[in-house]
């Protein structure tokens, strides 16, 4: 099987996973706060792009700096939910968020070799972010440990797979950035930011 | 443990797979009764009902009935489609609704807080749109239960790491679904019969098989699984599939849509299992893409941690057996 | 009739993606399927931001070199500065003769085949794409949730600039330089329309 098809089945199967546990009526069932937690970040657009943006930004850096957010991102997105459930942080406003994705498409699109240490210090933050934006779902009734294993598995999942997939696009690593394939991971990065930057001004709109 | 003397626990715990009712429950029922007065029209009433529960239950009949107890109307086309009870809150485990019909026939449905809709078929021949209404109901609830197991999907992840990947595992898979696919059937149709405790410590004893198999596995040594992973898978699926059963148990189905609903919830376990195993592979995929591998002193570490797990519920679920004797 | 063609695709493409996206996200989020079906169709919408879109794909795959990397990472950033400035109700200068005169320059550089240094190409096109985003961004739906709006709207722009750079690589095969200067021909001709329509309009 070549490569290319092997991404494409892949990409259908996640689509599908998606898509087909979103149908499922499983929420309301006993271990079904953990599916609360792995899904509602999967059904919100903001965390939706700025997962990917990130899993995008890493994956373009290669696998020496991507493994690492295997374990970063999803204990950056359960330090989030514990800190904003103990301490009540009230989630970020939406210019915030705005300048994240911005910062990550700009990232992205400039194609800078981010070192390491850095790299996991915005997927923690991020992570952070995100962890105490979802902490906002979390109702009293919930089991708050199962909530905040679903996040921390959906985190897990998008980052590894989109890092992967990043990684496939633009191989070889060897090959100048100016390549086609190192091209379109660029370009994303550029819509990104363009979408953090209409965000921005949204949010700061009269 | 050894592997002989984990085998004989766990033929030991399958033995009682005699047939027996499945066991009464002991907490209160409710009621409720409807009789059909003219073609579509009801007239319900709770025949028996806990206290104070008749405020706190939530009636949900198909979206074209009217009802007001005790009154129901659903006009022509009569009363087919899902009734929910939710809300029943502890003091009731269990409603039992039961229809009359014009001609005298009663049907009884019954619902419980695990599993709160009933579909109903016309006295009719059932039309295209109740196989539709049917087959979406019960694929999703067998999506929901294989996806809720965790039991059942631990046991799938530990036959995935033996076997690894390629056409074995396809196999190995298939066997683990034949398995289960007959023994759901036998069971569902009431040929076999198995009390739910011991057949659950059964299913977590299964899973710490499996992280034995694995260790051993790492260690160089060829275990059973290894050798014949689809015999292994069959015999479990086996097991598992009886577990399976207990999800349809509870509802109540009429005999003639009783084929048909077990189709459409096993097809629902399949579709949940596939979704799975892709998952797992994907992740597998992604892992040794990016070399996010174990480091060398981790390496048995997941695998203790499966049968930690394992070995924790089977532990639990034993003491509930022996407390139940 | 490729136009034409390029205008099936580019919306079959963004309904397709609009209904695959919007039931699944609809279902937690209100307003997101609504903001991202109106974010996509926004700049399919009016034509004489349509074609300038794809006049500028054309131009970037025409000029190569850098230019053909750097206009799709730069582009749909200096759009959404454009889009802010709309949005912050920062007025710009006769926006609709500009957008019209883009179009015919545009066109007529595609068509003629016009090289310019691509500092001068780049300055040229940043300023359009700064006017296109304004008009897009002041029109903005109040109700429509902002984040799925701004998804939709840069990728509608994104598939459009697509289009317009898989015209430009038409150049490789015998007899598609002429294809591509018929395209141009008829932008300009477009542009010179709303060029004359908004003339008329403000006089």
């Amino acid at each position: 099987m070549s490569t290319r098809l092997k991404t494409t089945l892949l990409t259908c199967l996640v689509w599908l996973a998606q898509s087909g546990i979103a149908d499922a009526h499983i929420v309301s069932a006993r271990l079904g706060d953990f599916y609360a937690g792995a899904l509602h970040p999967l059904l919100t657009l903001q965390d939706v792009l700025t997962w990917a943006a990130l899993g995008l930004l890493a994956g373009s850096l290669g696998a020496a700096s991507g493994r690492w957010l295997v374990l970063v991102f999803p204990l950056g997105l359960c330090a989030g939910l514990t800190l904003a459930v103990s301490a009540g942080v009230a989630p970020t406003s939406p210019l915030v968020d705005a300048l994240s994705i911005l910062m990550l498409g700009l990232l992205l699109a400039s194609a800078l070799r981010i070192p390491v240490m850095l790299v996991c210090f915005i997927a923690f933050a991020i992570g952070m972010m995100r962890g105490a934006v979802n902490a906002g779902e979390l109702t009293p009734q919930m089991d708050r440990f199962l909530y905040g294993a679903g996040l921390a598995c959906a985190g897990y999942v998008v980052i590894t797979l989109v890092m992967a997939l990043t990684l496939t696009v633009r191989r070889p690593e060897t090959a100048p950035i100016s390549s086609w394939r190192g091209i379109a991971v660029r370009a994303v990065g550029g819509w990104v930011a363009a979408i953090g930057l209409m965000m921005a001004g949204l949010s700061l709109a009269p | 443990m050894s592997l002989r003397a984990l085998l004989f626990v766990l033929l030991a715990l399958a033995a009682p797979l005699l047939p027996r009712p499945v066991a009464a429950h002991q907490a209160t029922l409710g009621v409720l009764e409807f009789r059909e007065m003219r073609p579509g029209a009801y007239i319900g009433r709770w025949t028996t009902l806990p206290k104070d529960s008749e405020n706190r239950i939530e009636l949900k009949m198909p979206a074209h009935c009217f009802l007001r107890l005790p009154e129901l109307n659903c006009g022509d086309k009569g009363l087919v489609g899902q009734m929910t009870i939710a809300n029943l809150g502890e003091d009731m485990s269990a409603a039992i609704i039961r229809v009359t019909s014009l001609d005298g026939k009663t049907n009884s449905y019954t619902i419980s807080a695990a599993n709160p809709v009933v579909t109903v078929l016309g006295t009719g021949a059932p039309t295209l749109e109740t196989w539709l209404e049917l087959g979406k109901t019960y694929v999703n609830l067998g999506i929901d239960h294989i996806l809720l197991g965790a039991d059942h999907l631990l046991f799938v992840l530990g036959l995935i790491w033996i076997v690894q990947g390629g056409w074995r595992l396809f196999k190995t898979i298939t066997a683990f679904t034949v398995g289960h696919s007959a023994s759901l059937a036998a069971t569902a149709f009431g040929w076999i019969g198995v009390p739910e405790a011991p057949l659950n410590a059964c299913i977590a004893l299964s899973i710490v098989f499996v992280g034995v198999e694995i260790i051993k596995q790492q260690r160089g040594e060829i275990g059973l699984t290894a050798r014949y992973p689809w015999a292994v898978a069959f015999s479990f699926g086996l097991v598992h599939g009886i577990g399976f059963a207990s999800a349809l148990a509870g509802l109540g189905l009429e005999r003639r849509i009783l084929p048909a609903a077990l189709l459409f919830f096993n097809v629902g376990v399949e579709i949940g299992q596939i979704l799975f195993v892709a998952l797992v592979l994907a992740l597998i995929w992604a892992h040794r893409r990016l070399g996010a591998v174990m480091p060398r002193w981790g390496v048995e570490l997941p695998a203790y941690a499966i049968g930690s797990v394992s070995m924790f519920w089977f532990l639990g679920r034993l003491a509930r057996v022996l407390v139940a004797v | 009739m490729i136009g034409r063609k390029i205008l099936q695709t580019v919306a079959s493409a963004a309904l397709l993606s609009a209904l695959s996206a919007s039931p699944l996200l609809a279902h937690e989020q209100a307003g997101v399927g609504g903001g991202l079906a109106s974010g996509l169709l926004h700049p399919l919408t009016g034509l004489d931001h349509l074609v300038a879109m794809v006049a500028v794909g054309i131009w970037g795959a025409q000029l190569g070199g850098v230019a053909i990397w750097v206009l799709p990472v730069v582009f749909p950033l200096v759009m959404a500065f454009g889009a802010v400035l709309g949005i912050l109700k920062i007025g710009l200068p006769v926006p609709e003769l500009v957008i019209a005169l883009s179009a015919l320059v545009l066109g007529l550089a595609v068509a003629l085949r016009i090289r310019v240094p691509f500092a001068a190409a780049a300055a040229i096109v940043a300023i359009f794409a700064v006017f296109h985003g304004h008009a897009h961004g002041a029109e903005l739906p109040s109700s429509a949730n902002p984040l799925a709006y701004g998804c939709g709207f840069v990728v509608a722009t994104g598939l459009l600039h697509a289009c317009g750079i898989t015209i430009g690589a038409l150049a490789r095969w015998p007899g598609g330089e002429r294809i591509i200067r018929g395209v141009g021909a008829a932008i300009a001709a477009l542009g010179g329309y709303f060029l004359v329509a908004s003339l008329g309009v403000t006089a």
